[in-house]
């Protein structure tokens, strides 16, 4: 081939890469909002002199150039791809463990024993308080630890553990780190989102049933019934890799009997599984109709009983199992709510007094365990 | 604007280059020129008048020395000109700094004007300043043609970056150059394997510098404090040198033929030779307008040693308004002199890898002078590389080795010569396998990067908004 033509051929080439994507870019509609990213992209910003002057015109536009820029999801799935041909064991944040397993990344450095102390006194005070019992669950990294990349950093969080059973005291806490460790190697975590399954959450509801009943109710692993088999989760969304769904699996016996479910003293239904997440891309919103600052469910149990739970959304799959221990359960969300902690506790409370709970996983419990007494 | 964005690549690239091939040749200069005034404001739309007034200065100042060639005047215009350089580039990039440092020594509370650094400032008023010298020394002859000279310093491809371009270096292409069809290949596949340094090799390194120099040094491993400090040399000689490639190239589709900044630098086995390999463009300026003039090494070897001190001591602060910078300088300084006085004959009689593993040595721990600011964390990480803060190995270095131990491999790989070798050994050899391979390569490799190099640009901003993260 002459010097020339070679030449040409590569001008070609470069070329075309250029101008096929810029052209492709130039004529594709703006899309509003990805579905893989879970946001509204960038759209074209306002021209202004004065904001062209002061440069926030370029900023924008360039933003919105590479929000929208054609087939945007594709590239990001090539980088990922490259990331993972060079052999990195870590995405944005998320490892890729063996079999399959998505794991969130903690870094050990990122939480002090000062921030551990902090939500530590909050609890005691909560505890003695209201004498509740608490319930922290590890998160995947702790347990799947043969299932991290060689050599891993993560956050350990048993120091914080036995802090905690120390400080509330053996009698307020429930040991959900053995319990899920026992079953470590059983279906516990999903491999796509940074949720317990509901198996793992029946484990932990067994040691607490124990605990404070002295029996629980036999909820077997042959009984689960699969509401979705494409799952794809927070920690698939991270990554953006080509994976199988998975399965969200339920006990179909705790359907059976009609409750109340108020969320947000204003939206009632008559079941604590909403079905219509299942058809969206946050199928996990399954359990308790996703996140709600307050939730009532009167649960046509006629014991008595009363029971309080502060929580994150790791509770969401755990408590439908607890429902037939009690009448009334009220669950709060920290994260939704401004008020006085102590001062709307009581404003539920039954004259025979109530059970308080609380429910987080460790990761949760030290970036958002907050309240005002 | 930056060469790795994509309103870059896919807008002002393709439409900017379409225009300047089709013009007719004599307005191809001022497409050149409003195209870079365009290139520069879109980040910086206030001081591209500064930009333009320096090249209105020097342009005078080059008129009024082409007159006075000779007479006494001169060296007053030029005088005037250095100091109009040099003073716009003191008052934007070192007024906060003086400043400071005054306020600290003398307890004073003058103000600081807090403005940002305006880009490329340190690369045009070098470029101006060698131009109005040239014009002074006879080395060059004045500008007539204002277009032609607004060319010369605002030309988008090495304006923000390097490599600093003598007046003379480009004084012909200026107004007359030409290109064919190899050029324009040679600079698109020049380009494309400088935006894949970028993108591909330094933005990817840096993430771990980033980490590792945001870890508390004390519980720093040995092991991991080195691989920072390697991430973060190759990060910024990738960047850099990835960056002075796609100028290269652009200027190559442009007819220009700029000179070259970066030869293997980390392949040299004496601080000296590093420094003829690194930002060579900076270099040979410092060497030509500063070093000769004090007399370089002819007036005896102390002078040389205070001259080699003098330019070193500018090299330092030119890179940037703070003391690590230098002190990074007064290191190299030192390292120089003692090569000059005896090590660099001590070297000359050992093994080039003794000579490589000490330059090494050096310029690592120049780059921790060069990337942390404060003495404590130079200090703190400097006794994270020897040991003495973390022990020699722990389980985070060992995971951020596997986790980036291909990229350095192919980073190392990149930074020595054997990968261009290679290919001219393809390209001479006669069988056709060989042939063919080259034809291939030297096509699709860079196509190859470029579209990885997409995919690193837009991967850059993948941010999924986790709403349902709780």
């Amino acid at each position: 081939m002459g010097d020339k033509r070679s030449a040409f051929f590569t001008i070609v080439v470069i070329g075309a890469i250029i101008g096929v994507f810029a052209v492709a870019d130039l004529i594709q509609e703006d899309r509003l909002f990805s579905q893989t990213e879970n946001r509204v992209l960038a759209a074209r910003p306002g021209f202004s002199w004065e904001g062209l002057l002061r440069g926030d015109y370029a900023e924008a536009y360039e933003a919105y150039l590479t929000d929208q820029f054609v087939s945007r999801d594709k590239w990001i799935a090539i980088k990922t791809n490259m990331d993972i041909a060079l052999q990195k064991k870590e995405i944005r944040g998320v490892y890729l463990g063996a079999d399959g397993y998505l794991i969130e990344q903690h870094l050990p450095e990122a939480y002090s024993a000062i921030q551990e102390a902090k939500k530590i006194a909050l609890l005691e005070r909560l505890v003695w308080e209201w004498d509740a019992m608490v319930m922290l669950v590890p998160t995947a990294d702790n347990i799947l630890t043969d299932k991290l990349p060689a050599y891993a950093p993560y956050y350990d969080q048993t120091r914080l553990l036995r802090q905690v059973k120390s400080q509330v005291g053996p009698e307020h806490y429930v040991d959900v780190y053995s319990v899920l460790q026992e079953h470590a190697h059983e279906e516990i975590y999903y491999r796509t989102d940074h949720h317990w399954t509901t198996l793992g959450a029946a484990y932990a509801y067994r040691a607490w049933a124990e605990g404070r009943f002295g029996e629980a109710i036999d909820y077997k692993k042959e009984d689960m019934e699969a509401v979705t088999e494409d799952f794809l989760g927070t920690l698939h969304s991270k990554v953006n890799l080509d994976m199988p769904g998975e399965a969200i699996y339920y006990f179909p016996d705790t359907d059976r009997r009609p409750m109340k479910v108020t969320y947000d003293l204003k939206d009632t239904r008559y079941n604590c599984y909403e079905e219509s997440y299942l058809e969206t891309k946050n199928k996990y919103g399954f359990f308790l109709d996703d996140n709600h600052g307050f939730v009532e469910i009167a649960t046509g149990y006629r014991n008595g009983r009363t029971l309080f739970v502060i929580k994150d959304s790791y509770a969401n799959c755990f408590l439908p199992l607890l429902l037939p221990h009690y009448e009334k359960v009220y669950v709060i969300d920290l994260r939704y709510f401004n008020g006085r902690l102590f001062r709307f506790m009581e404003g539920y409370e039954p004259e025979e007094g109530m059970d308080v709970l609380v429910l987080y996983n460790c990761i949760h419990f030290l970036e958002d365990f907050a309240y005002v007494e | 604007m930056v060469f790795s964005s994509i309103v870059f690549l896919f807008r002002f690239l393709p439409l900017f280059f379409i225009l300047y091939y089709l013009a007719p040749e004599r307005v191809k200069n001022l497409i050149l020129f409003l195209g870079s005034l365009v290139f520069y404001a879109w980040g910086e739309p206030v001081y591209v008048l500064l930009m333009l007034f320096s090249t209105a200065a020097d342009y005078v100042h080059g008129r009024l020395l082409g007159r006075l060639r000779g007479k006494r005047g001169a060296r007053y215009v030029l005088l005037s000109s250095v100091v109009i350089n040099l003073g716009v580039l003191c008052f934007f990039k070192y007024a906060d700094f003086l400043m400071e440092t005054v306020n600290a020594l003398f307890g004073a509370d003058l103000p600081h004007p807090g403005l940002p650094l305006p880009i490329g400032i340190s690369f045009y008023t070098f470029q101006t300043m060698s131009y109005t010298i040239d014009v002074y020394r006879g080395q060059a002859k004045a500008q007539k043609n204002l277009l032609d000279f607004g060319v010369y310093v605002a030309m988008f491809p090495q304006l923000i970056a390097g490599p600093i371009v003598k007046y003379r270096d480009v004084e012909k292409s200026l107004h007359r150059r030409s290109v064919d069809l190899c050029s324009v290949s040679d600079g698109l596949k020049r380009f494309c394997l400088g935006l894949g340094k970028k993108v591909l090799l330094a933005n990817q390194l840096g993430a771990l510098w980033v980490l590792v120099s945001g870890m508390d040094a004390r519980n720093v491993s040995m092991l991991t404090a080195w691989l920072g400090i390697l991430a973060y040399a190759f990060q910024i000689y990738f960047d850099f040198s990835g960056y002075s490639d796609m100028a290269i190239g652009l200027g190559k589709m442009l007819g220009f033929r700029f000179p070259e900044n970066f030869d293997y630098p980390y392949i040299s086995a004496s601080v000296t030779e590093f420094w003829r390999r690194w930002h060579v463009s900076l270099g040979s300026w410092f060497r030509e307008y500063v070093y000769f003039p004090l007399g370089g090494n002819r007036k005896g070897l102390p002078r040389q040693l205070l001259n080699i001190l003098i330019v070193w001591v500018l090299t330092g602060i030119w890179h940037g308004a703070g003391w690590n910078f230098l002190l990074w300088g007064l290191w190299f300084a030192v390292a120089l002199m003692l090569e000059k006085l005896f090590l660099k004959k001590l070297l000359s009689w050992l093994p080039r890898g003794i000579g490589i593993c000490y330059t090494a040595l050096v310029v690592l721990v120049g780059w921790v002078l060069f990337a942390l600011d404060t003495p404590a964390g130079i200090w703190g990480y400097l006794r994270a590389m020897a040991g003495m803060a973390g022990g020699l190995v722990d389980r985070q270095a060992m995971y951020l080795g596997r986790q980036y131990g291909l990229l350095f491999l192919m980073a190392v790989a990149a930074s020595l010569p054997f990968v261009r070798s290679l290919a001219n050994r393809a390209r001479e050899s006669r069988t056709g396998f060989g042939i063919a391979a080259y034809h291939f390569g030297e096509k699709f490799i860079p196509a190859a990067i470029l579209l990885l190099s997409i995919a690193g640009i837009v991967d850059a901003t993948y941010n999924p908004f986790l709403y349902f993260r709780f």
